[in-house]
């Protein structure tokens, strides 16, 4: 390869690319310091000041911007990104489980589930709303039809996951379970489930970050206003004038979002002596 | 007793399958069935009934606003995929490819996905203040004289629209493609130098075909994601940009539940297509 | 056949997969306190064999008993046989203790932590590896990891173990002194072994008997020195490589082969006309020598030392490679001048001789 001459220019490029994926984010923290409550959302910065930060937290006097309606929302969806996580990890262990054998059908299967990451938002949104609302004639809430978008969404992630993981499982350490008399629940329990946990935690991670994040589903499947998820409450600010306090939430969020990266880091890095035992065992085999 | 015939017990697992297949048909196919069903009800101002009739479909062809947007649609989902191939090609090709260094191709990637920690309607509205009159990349286009005029085009226009998917989809163009040349085996390009072939025809004859999995995937996912978009065109646009997705958020919200279906099945049919065209390049559970 | 003797039977299993069938009506029994070795070639289904005893495989046909009872449909948690795998399958994230541990703590019966810790201790001690209790078992070397897969195996005291090539994946050295051992911990625990495997050596040294699997089918079964010396057919001569085998034609007591024709006064029925004669059977003399059998001319190509023994390879005009051994107990090795033709012999009635018209 001429690297000599390609490389340092595709170098180049990739910074260019850096920039161009963090540019907006730069100018998002930036703009996020802007003197408030008088300041908008561009430039110039008026005077650097916290004014938004502190607005979030309600500890700024009240004035002509209401502070974001979030507290509630937050709570919701994080409850809501729990239970979309537990149930769709359980439902994706389960079913890369049965597709450890193959069974009749299996192809059909796999496509209908990995149909739950291929059809937008919008549409399975509609169509549930369409059958709660008109067909069925329940009321829509976050944590009854918004949670099974939210799940049939993120399952076939959780699902993906377990299934790269269980193919690359040496299936004869179960069988060592069974031929000792421990019967295979016990033998899921103590020798398979500890030994796929990284990628159960893996498959965790994916499905409550998405679930947390997804809005198209919700904005048609939770109901109104004392259903709204984070990103809905986001998204009701888009209308009416947008407002620094929107920067400095995003900035929060990232910030969280880094501390759940470090918490799976860890959790990960807890579990990575198990994964190099399972590979020790492997490299024999 | 030798041919005594065993009924095999299946110490199968299969029902294992049975919940998830469960849920995907009950939140998956039947809220789509649904879609198309509800697409043929009768529509009236303020109610809908179930009469079936054809009345919302020949509406749809025959508004420009509705027919319009299909072609918005296509449109801005063909932009957006030639520029995030256009941008996310070369970048792969660095990190799957040129990198030696396994650690310096995952920092990259981790790099690539560190903004997806950011909410993505907060990633949408970020755009405005780069791209507005008094903007991030107007003030300093004018600090660096390369303009005395601020450009007013960058932000409501489709153009935002399309810079803001652009940078918001490109990564998942990124990360299959550099992992299907992250598999390319060195050896074969290292044979081909050898050979006397040059770096250009090394890239078409024997890159550029090995990587056309990955090509495929990361047009699937972008495909998927632009022809369902309706929030970046509503924040970016200033709402003069009228995708499906946004037919179809507007219709729900004055309750037209049968417009918003029949948009919601051209939506499908379109999708549809273009994933069969995809998946007829390349097998993806082969590749998988 | 009688149930009561036996502490397995099986009886017409028949297991095919994707239409080629791995077992076909496979009749084996063992009795109490009996090492009994299964020898095949890969591909023989010997390992199939011994995943349907085992229960991790349902036959298509037939049945399999275990202490004259009737455990086809039973699932293998509720067997009650051991199992050694051939990688071990230790459990990666336990402790050695652990490791021996899992049947007496996580199985069927309910065993008392005194008595699990009493017992799992025992069997540690048993195997020679005091000490190591707590090591990981990526901390352990690759004979110390079999002791543990066959202490974890032994202390749930099984009637039955099922052992798939369980040396297989030791170093020659290990390999030797890994099937002493075997011997002495099964004798001293008094239960039945049966070791699949697809070296001979290992079969005829360790096995009270031995069957020899091909294609899914016993071919023969005994002693092993029966097997040894009086292979049933060609197949299992061929396995045991200890034989020179001639193809050729037998008519009316006669063998008519490379070497010339020799008088037959027994042969044993076969498809085939298969003339075997065993490697140290066979003596080199030089070309002009005069000779009352057998006689086939064979260029000299290369030796082997053995140990105990010297492998002579000789190779006959039709591109055929003959072995002859010679034990160093009977005296010095033979030298031979390389490409250079030599005349083999051997008595007639040592051949053991294969055909069509054969009792």
């Amino acid at each position: 390869m001429e690297s000599r001459v390609l490389k340092p220019i595709l170098a180049l490029y990739v910074a260019a690319f850096i920039l161009f994926l963090y540019g907006p984010f730069f100018v998002l923290t930036i703009l996020s310091f802007q003197q408030g409550p008088d300041g908008g959302p561009q430039f110039p910065i008026i005077e650097w000041s916290t004014y938004w930060y502190q607005q979030i937290f309600g500890l700024t006097p009240p004035s002509r911007i209401a502070p974001l309606p979030v507290g509630e929302a937050l709570i919701r969806s994080l409850v809501l990104a729990f239970m979309t996580m537990v149930t769709s990890t359980v439902l994706g262990v389960m079913s890369a489980q049965a597709f450890r054998r193959k069974f009749r059908g299996s192809t059909v299967v796999f496509y209908l589930i990995v149909l739950g990451m291929m059809v937008p938002g919008v549409l399975t949104g509609l169509g549930t709303s369409l059958l709660a609302n008109n067909v069925i004639g329940i009321t829509r809430h976050w944590y009854t039809t918004a949670f099974a978008t939210h799940v049939a969404y993120t399952y076939p992630f959780a699902f993906l996951v377990m299934l790269a993981i269980l193919n690359r499982f040496d299936g004869s350490v179960e069988e060592a379970a069974w031929s000792l008399g421990v019967n295979p629940w016990t033998t899921f329990r103590k020798v398979t489930f500890p030994l796929i946990f990284p990628g159960v935690l893996s498959a965790m991670l994916f499905a409550f970050t998405l679930s947390l994040d997804e809005f198209p589903r919700s904005l048609f499947a939770a109901g109104g206003t004392e259903d709204q998820t984070l990103p809905l409450a986001i998204y009701g600010t888009f209308s009416v004038e947008i407002h620094p306090n929107i920067f400095a939430f995003g900035v929060l969020t990232t910030l969280f979002s880094f501390a759940l990266l470090s918490v799976y880091g860890v959790l990960m890095g807890l579990s990575v002596r198990r994964a190099r035992k399972l590979a020790m065992q492997e490299d024999i085999a | 007793m030798t041919d005594a015939t065993v009924a095999p017990k299946r110490r199968g697992s299969s029902w294992l399958i049975l919940p998830g297949i469960i849920w995907m048909a009950l939140f998956m196919v039947v809220p789509i069935l649904m879609i198309c069903y509800v697409s043929f009800w009768t529509q009236t101002t303020f109610n809908i009934s179930s009469t079936p009739t054809l009345a919302s479909w020949k509406q749809f062809f025959s508004s420009d606003t509705y027919t319009g947007a299909l072609w918005t649609t296509v449109r801005i989902w063909l932009i957006v995929l030639a520029t995030t191939f256009a941008i996310g090609y070369p970048t792969a090709l660095f990190v799957g490819l040129f990198v030696k260094s396994k650690t310096l191709s995952t920092v990259l990637l981790v790099i690539c996905v560190i903004p997806f920690w950011t909410s993505f309607l907060i990633r949408v509205l970020a755009w405005r203040p780069m791209l507005g009159k008094e903007g991030a990349i107007n003030i300093i286009l004018m600090k660096l004289h390369i303009i005395s005029q601020p450009i007013e085009v960058l932000l409501f226009t489709e153009l935002s629209v399309i810079i803001g998917m652009s940078q918001i989809y490109c990564v998942f163009m990124v990360g299959p493609i550099a992992f299907m040349l992250g598999r390319i085996d060195r050896n074969i390009i290292e044979a081909a130098r050898d050979l006397g072939a040059g770096f250009g025809r090394i890239f078409w004859k024997i890159i550029f075909p090995l990587s056309l999995p990955g090509v495929v995937v990361g047009a699937i996912f972008v495909s998927v994601m632009v022809l369902g978009e309706f929030a970046t065109s509503g924040a970016l646009s200033g709402r003069k940009v009228n995708l499906l997705g946004n037919i179809i958020v507007t219709q729900v919200g004055s309750l037209k539940w049968a417009m918003a279906s029949v948009t919601g099945v051209i939506l499908t049919v379109v999708m549809g297509m273009v994933i069969a065209v995809f998946l007829r390049i390349v097998d993806l559970k082969q590749e998988l | 056949m009688t149930t009561e003797t036996a502490i397995f039977r099986v009886d017409g299993v028949t297991k095919s997969y994707g239409g080629v069938k791995a077992l076909d009506s496979v009749m084996l029994e063992a009795g109490v306190n009996e090492y009994l070795s299964l020898l095949g070639p890969s591909g023989s289904g010997k390992t199939t064999l011994l995943r349907v005893i085992a229960g991790f495989e349902v036959p298509d046909a037939g049945r399999v008993y275990f202490q004259g009872r009737d455990i086809t449909g039973l699932p293998a948690h509720e067997r009650g046989i051991g199992f050694v795998f051939q990688n071990f399958a230790l459990f990666p994230h336990l402790t050695v203790r652990k490791n021996v541990a899992f049947g007496l703590m996580y199985g069927g019966e309910t065993v008392s932590a005194a008595e699990t810790d009493k017992r799992t201790q025992a069997v540690i001690d048993m195997v020679g590896l005091t000490g190591m209790e707590d090591r990981g078992v990526d901390q352990i070397s690759g004979g110390q990891r079999q002791r543990v897969a066959l202490a974890r195996t032994l202390v749930m005291q099984p009637k039955l173990v099922l052992l798939d090539e369980p040396l297989g994946a030791l170093d020659a050295n290990l390999r030797g002194r890994m099937r002493n051992e075997l011997r002495a911990i099964r004798e001293r625990m008094g239960v039945t072994f049966l070791h699949v495997t697809g070296s001979e050596t290992e079969a005829l040294a360790m096995g009270d008997s031995v069957v020899v699997l091909d294609r899914g089918r016993i071919i023969q079964a005994g002693k092993p020195d029966d097997v040894y010396s009086t292979p049933a057919s060609p197949a299992v001569a061929h396995f045991l490589n200890r034989f020179n085998l001639f193809s050729g034609k037998l008519s009316q007591g006669v063998f008519t082969g490379p070497f010339g024709t020799v008088a037959v006064p027994k042969a044993t029925r076969a498809a085939d006309d298969v003339y075997a004669i065993r490697y140290d059977r066979v003596r080199a003399q030089p070309i002009g020598a005069v000779t009352s059998g057998p006689a086939l001319k064979a260029t000299y190509i290369a030796s082997e030392y053995l140990g105990s023994s010297v492998m002579n390879f000789f190779e006959t005009a039709d591109g055929k490679v003959v072995e002859v051994e010679h034990h160093l107990s009977l005296g010095a090795p033979q030298t031979f001048e390389p490409r250079q033709d030599y005349l083999l012999t051997w008595t007639p009635d040592q051949a053991i001789v294969f055909g069509r018209e054969g009792k």
